[in-house]
Formats: C-alpha cells, sequence, structure tokens
C-alpha cells in the first residue's frame, strides 16, 4: 500500500481534523467572538447583560487612566522586544564564538525559558527582591538603592528586565541556528579582511538573519502583550500606583477583580487592535527589509 | 611581494595529523600550485597560511616576519574560497570594499580609484551594482578575484577557487588566472584537487598526500620525473601503468616480456624532504621485485611505431575506449593488465592479440615497499630551481 492511499475517505480526514478544530472552536474563535459580543453590552457579575452599542469604547476613549495604560503597555513591549533581541542576539554571537563548553552555555542560557512564568517570576523575585534577594546587595553596593516595591519606574524596569531574562531562551534558539547556517568562509573573509567582530556581527551576520530576526520581533511582541502577565501579577500587581499597569493586567483586573465584564471585552478588543496593527507595520518592513538569500 | 617559507609545520586536529612536518619555500612572485587527493592536508595548509587555522608545531615566515601566531588580519593576505564567500546581502561594490572600509587604513579616494583599477582589470565594472544573487558562478569568482586584488595583499591564497564552475568556464578562468597572475605578480598559493589545474596553473606543483610533501617540481618535471609512485599514478591522466617485474642484468623481466632498460639514468633526489643518496644503475644491482611504472601514451601498438626498435611484445585487448583523440586500449599480459593510447581510429577487437612497442626513454622503476623511484630512463634535465632547491635544502 502506498502512502498516498492511507485515507480513503473524507470522513476519515475530517475525524483527524477534529480534535485540532473542535479545541480552536470552542478556546479560541468562540471566546473571541464571545468576547466581541460582550464588548457591546454592560455585563457584570450577577447582572442581566443590557445592550449598550459603543459605550463601552466611548468610556474608554474618555479614561485617561486607560490612555496611560495604552502607552505603558506600548513602551514597555518597545523596551522588552528591543531588551530580548539585542540581548539575545549578543549572547548567542558569544555562544556562537566561543570554543569550548558551547553546550553549556546554550543549556544555561535557555533554562529559563524552560520555567513556566510563574516560576520564573518567582526565581525573579528571590534574585531582585529588594530586601532579600540574592542579588540585592551586589546591586546596592554599586550605589543604586532597591526599592522597587515603592518606586514605580524602578518596578517598571524590575518587570520588563524579569519579561525580557525569560524570554531570551527562546530567542536564542532560533537565534544560533541561523548564525551557524551563516558559511564559515564569511566568518573568515571578515577575519582576513580585519573587520573588527562587532561590525562582523552587526554588517554581516544580522543582514543574513533578517528573516529570523523579524520573525522573533513579531514573537516577541505577542509575549510582550500577552505572555508577560504572570511577572506584573506576581511581581507588582499593576503597581505601584500604575507603574506596571500594563493592557493585559489591566483588562485582567477590570474582569476579575472589577467584574465589568463588558469594559474587560472592549479592553481586550482594543489589546487585540493594537496588536495586530503593530503586526501589520512590522510585516510591512519585514518584506521591505528582509533579506531572503540565494 | 614576498618569500613565504614554511619549516616543518605541523598540524593535528585531536588524534588525526593534517600536516605532517612541511618545509616548503614559496618564492617572490611565484604561481605555486599544492594538488593532492581529498584529506591529503592541502586545505589545512592553506589555512595554516592564512593564520585560520593554529599551527601545532613549526614555523611560517613571510619574508623575514615570523607569522606563525599571528591573526590573519595582520598577515596582510587574501583568500579566495571554492564558494566565493560574498557577502549575499551587499552589491559587487559593498562586496569588494567592505574589508577595506572595515580596516580603515585607506581613505575614500584611495578605494574608489582602487575599486576601479580592479574592476577594470577584471571586467566586472557592471557587476559592482548587482548583488550575487544576480550573478552567475563565473561573475561571482570575480568578484571576489576582484575582493582579493583590492587590497593589494602580500599573497593570495586560493582554495580550489574554480571547482564550483562548469568545465568550460573552469577552463576559461583558469587562463584568465595566468594572466592576472602575469599581470599583478603577486606571490600565489593555489590549492586543488585536480591534477589538470594544478599542471596548467602552477609555476611549480607541490604533490601533497598523508599530510607529506610527495614531491616539489615544475609541472613537467613532475610528469616526467616523479618521485614516487603515487605522484607517478596522481599526476596524469589516464594513470601511469604499474607492473611488478624482476631487474636483471639491466632488464626488466616479466613473465610475458623482457624489457631491457637504457643504462645509467638513476633517479636523482626529486623527492621533497627525503634525503639526497646515491642511487644505483640498474644494472649495478640486480633486484628480484620492482614496480616498472610506464605511462598508457608511451605504449605503443607495434605497427603504428616502427620507429622504435624492435623491443616489442604481444598483449591481448581486454577492452576499448575511443577518447576522440586517441584510443585507450586496456591490455592484459601474462597476469599484468595495463593501458596503452593507439591511434583513435585503430580497430582493434576485445581477445585479439596486439603486439606492443614502448618508448624506451619514458620508463621508470619504483621500489615496491616504499613506492620510491629509483630510476628514470630519460636523463633529468637540472633546471636552475632544481638544483637551488637541493642546495638550500
Amino acid at each position: 500500500m502506498s502512502t498516498r492511499e492511507i485515507f480513503d475517505g473524507r470522513l476519515e480526514a475530517a475525524l483527524l481534523l477534529a480534535p485540532t478544530a473542535i479545541v480552536s472552536l470552542v478556546f479560541l474563535y468562540y471566546p473571541t467572538a464571545l468576547a466581541f459580543r460582550t464588548s457591546f453590552f454592560d455585563s457584570g457579575f450577577g447582572r442581566v447583560p443590557e445592550f449598550v452599542g459603543l459605550e463601552n469604547y466611548a468610556s474608554l476613549l474618555g479614561n485617561p487612566e486607560y490612555h496611560s495604560s495604552v502607552l505603558l503597555s506600548v513602551i514597555f513591549a518597545a523596551i522588552v522586544v528591543v531588551g530580548v533581541i539585542s540581548v539575545s542576539l549578543y549572547l548567542t554571537f558569544l555562544i556562537h564564538e566561543v570554543d569550548a563548553g558551547q553546550g553549556w552555555y546554550l543549556i544555561s542560557v535557555i533554562w529559563p525559558y524552560a520555567l513556566p512564568p510563574a516560576v520564573g517570576a518567582l526565581v525573579f523575585l528571590f534574585i531582585f527582591h529588594p530586601t532579600l534577594g540574592v542579588l540585592t546587595g551586589p546591586i546596592e553596593a554599586l550605589g543604586i538603592e532597591l526599592d522597587w516595591f515603592n518606586d514605580g519606574p524602578q518596578a517598571f524596569v524590575v518587570v520588563a528586565l524579569a519579561a525580557i531574562w525569560k524570554q531570551i531562551g527562546y530567542n536564542v534558539i532560533f537565534m544560533i541556528a541561523a548564525m551557524k547556517n551563516i558559511p564559515d568562509a564569511l566568518t573568515e573573509t571578515a577575519e582576513l579582511d580585519g573587520v573588527g567582530r562587532l561590525r562582523r556581527l552587526v554588517s554581516v551576520y544580522v543582514p543574513i538573519m533578517t528573516p529570523t530576526l523579524f520573525f522573533l520581533v513579531i514573537i516577541d511582541t505577542i509575549y510582550a502583550f500577552f505572555g508577560t502577565f504572570a511577572f506584573v501579577d506576581l511581581l507588582t500587581s499593576g503597581g505601584p500606583s500604575n507603574a506596571t499597569n500594563v493592557l493585559i493586567f489591566d483588562l485582567y483586573r477590570e474582569a476579575f477583580s472589577f467584574f465589568n465584564f463588558g469594559t474587560a471585552s472592549a479592553k481586550s478588543v482594543v489589546l487585540f487592535l493594537v496588536v495586530a496593527a503593530l503586526m501589520a507595520v512590522q510585516f510591512r518592513l519585514t518584506e521591505e527589509y528582509s533579506y531572503y538569500g540565494a | 611581494m614576498t618569500t613565504i617559507t614554511l619549516r616543518n609545520l605541523r598540524k593535528e586536529f585531536d588524534d588525526v595529523v593534517a600536516v605532517n612536518g612541511l618545509d616548503l619555500t614559496v618564492r617572490d612572485g611565484e604561481f605555486l600550485v599544492v594538488v593532492g587527493p581529498s584529506g591529503c592536508g592541502k586545505s589545512t595548509t592553506l589555512r595554516l597560511l592564512a593564520g585560520l587555522e593554529t599551527a601545532t608545531d613549526g614555523e611560517i615566515r613571510m619574508d623575514d616576519r615570523d607569522v606563525t601566531g599571528t591573526e590573519p588580519k595582520d598577515r596582510n593576505v587574501a583568500m579566495v574560497f571554492q564558494n566565493y564567500a560574498l557577502y549575499p546581502h551587499m552589491t559587487g561594490r559593498r562586496n569588494v570594499t567592505f574589508g577595506m572600509n572595515a580596516g580603515g587604513s585607506f581613505t575614500d579616494e584611495e578605494i574608489n580609484r582602487r575599486v576601479a583599477e580592479a574592476a577594470e582589470t577584471l571586467d566586472i565594472t557592471d557587476l559592482l551594482d548587482r548583488k550575487p544573487q544576480a550573478m552567475s558562478g563565473g561573475e561571482r569568482q570575480r568578484v571576489a578575484l576582484g575582493r582579493a586584488i583590492v587590497r593589494d595583499p602580500d599573497a593570495f591564497l586560493m582554495d580550489e577557487p574554480l571547482s564550483n564552475l562548469d568545465a568550460k568556464l573552469r577552463i576559461q578562468m583558469r587562463a584568465e588566472l595566468t594572466q592576472l597572475h602575469a599581470e599583478l605578480g603577486t606571490t600565489t598559493v593555489y590549492v586543488t584537487h585536480d591534477q589538470t589545474e594544478a599542471m596548467t596553473l602552477g609555476e611549480r606543483v607541490v604533490v601533497m598526500d598523508d599530510g607529506r610533501i610527495q614531491q616539489v617540481d615544475p609541472p613537467q618535471s613532475l610528469y616526467d620525473f616523479p618521485a614516487n609512485r603515487f605522484v607517478a599514478e596522481f599526476i596524469g591522466d589516464p594513470a601511469m601503468n604499474m607492473i611488478d617485474v624482476a631487474v636483471e642484468e639491466g632488464v626488466a623481466v616479466h613473465d610475458a616480456f623482457r624489457i631491457p632498460l637504457p643504462a645509467g639514468n638513476a633517479a636523482d633526489e626529486t623527492g621533497s624532504g627525503s634525503e639526497t643518496e646515491s642511487l644505483a644503475d640498474p644494472d649495478a644491482g640486480d633486484r628480484s621485485h620492482a614496480v616498472l611504472g610506464v605511462r598508457p601514451e608511451d605504449l605503443h601498438l607495434a605497427r603504428e611505431r616502427p620507429d622504435l626498435g624492435e623491443t616489442e611484445f604481444d598483449a591481448t585487448v581486454d577492452v576499448t575506449e575511443p577518447l576522440g583523440d586517441s584510443l585507450l586500449v586496456h591490455c592484459s599480459v601474462g597476469d599484468a593488465t595495463f593501458k596503452m593510447s593507439a591511434e583513435p581510429r585503430s580497430s582493434l577487437d576485445p581477445g585479439g592479440t596486439v603486439s606492443v612497442t614502448y618508448d624506451s626513454e619514458r620508463l621508470h622503476l619504483f621500489e615496491p615497499e616504499t613506492g620510491e623511484a629509483f630510476y628514470h630512463s630519460a636523463t633529468a634535465p637540472a633546471p636552475s630551481d632544481r638544483i637551488e632547491r637541493v642546495v638550500t635544502d
């Protein structure tokens, strides 16, 4: 029997597709549609939903606290994406260049990615806790007063650092694969020409790696908006005084602390639109600047 | 303009010895070709010269500088790779200038002038604004050459630069390389596995095997006076015939034939690195075992070459291969098989018997164990470079 004849009917094909289709429908498309619908209702815990049209959106438009949360999220995402990409790129480069113990370096860089976000957040808390943290002493020895339970900007930096630290492993896995694909002869030519190491990374490696890098920018952007909830929740709970109240945490609180399902749904639709708009821009840039080699 | 000297150069990768004690001088302005089978250490040698590998032992000198431990960028050599190694995202011009810009030791004017010169020399002006993707293999290799010459290096190191080109283009580029070298006169070390390329390009050719130099000589000397069996069989296509014989009173004796050896031309020291020793004439000592080497083109059908004298023997035709310009005949005589070339339109039937004669000036004898040549029937010319080399060794 040839491999072509394994599926002998549409029914069998449908059966095989069913698990994926059902999971997607029940846990992805149906909730999406429901959230979209709920955003037009005044809906809460124990209340009868009442159709209010665009009122939820209108109130978001006039809410300065929400505006600052949007701005905060965009800045947060920008810092996380730039941070993750540049730190991962440099670490990848170092690992790529090192002769001995490459595997060990790789493992130590990748392991934070293997942790569940909540565990990652707790580990980070142990490292940077303002009074008990492992690194708190050394950092304060440099003259920096660690007080991020009260200091808003510090809290923002700590959450961003945690988010970057967690995502580096994922990026390094892709980057090391892309970097190893670059022919050795290019590296050797650059060495013979006296091209410096950083120059080689920036002018030779990065352009060749652009397809991988753009993919990672997209993934990291989605991560920065959606995947960092656990860090905010466990490290700062959006505080102090909303300094780390990013959209994903804000809408969670709206829904499950204040039980305003209608407003929370409107917020999630806005978050979806913000990320979608950024994706559109990034895809345009990808087309323009990505190098897909011969 | 640089003389490169290698002394007892050695490179080991873990427990594999890639280069095993090389002694070699590349003369100022010379086009030296290193040839050998895969894994013979020729590419490693080139990479040692470039500084891309670190020598385990030994010394590399460029003129008076000891560069053994010098960084690649400080050696002022340019390398041309088999896969061209062009930066795929840069235009031809950027590819040529990137190294100069990054090195920072050239002014913009200087760079422009040199690029224009190199582009004219190599006829790549049209390619400067294209990316490698939009170039053919030959065009890419030309741009890669442009990148090498624009820096005016002390030496060119070329690692099989023509291997990725198709046969026709390879022949054309071969001629262009020779011309380019004549124009620039830069010391060039060229590595190839293709013996035809080695013969046509090299002023001298280094034959390597198993990490060691087997022979260094001008192409014709290599062909006419191979230092050992390896060189004899590696250089020349189809390869030299090797037949086990005994030597008795100046005659190579085989069950099926006897070939008198013209007296008095013992092989001189043609191998590299081995000691010069006075080798006996074939009639000075009889040997029960020796290997007779004769190139296929030095064996003839007796009826085609009556001028070669009367010594002939009969052989059986096994197979014939028409090559166009000649007919390659596989023959057997007793337990030995050999190939010979005949006139292209000779009609020979497999299974038939032919009368074979040979050019008595073109016979070689090798030691059966070591493979060293101990006799060539032609008198070796003593070109100046051979004498010089023996003296300097």
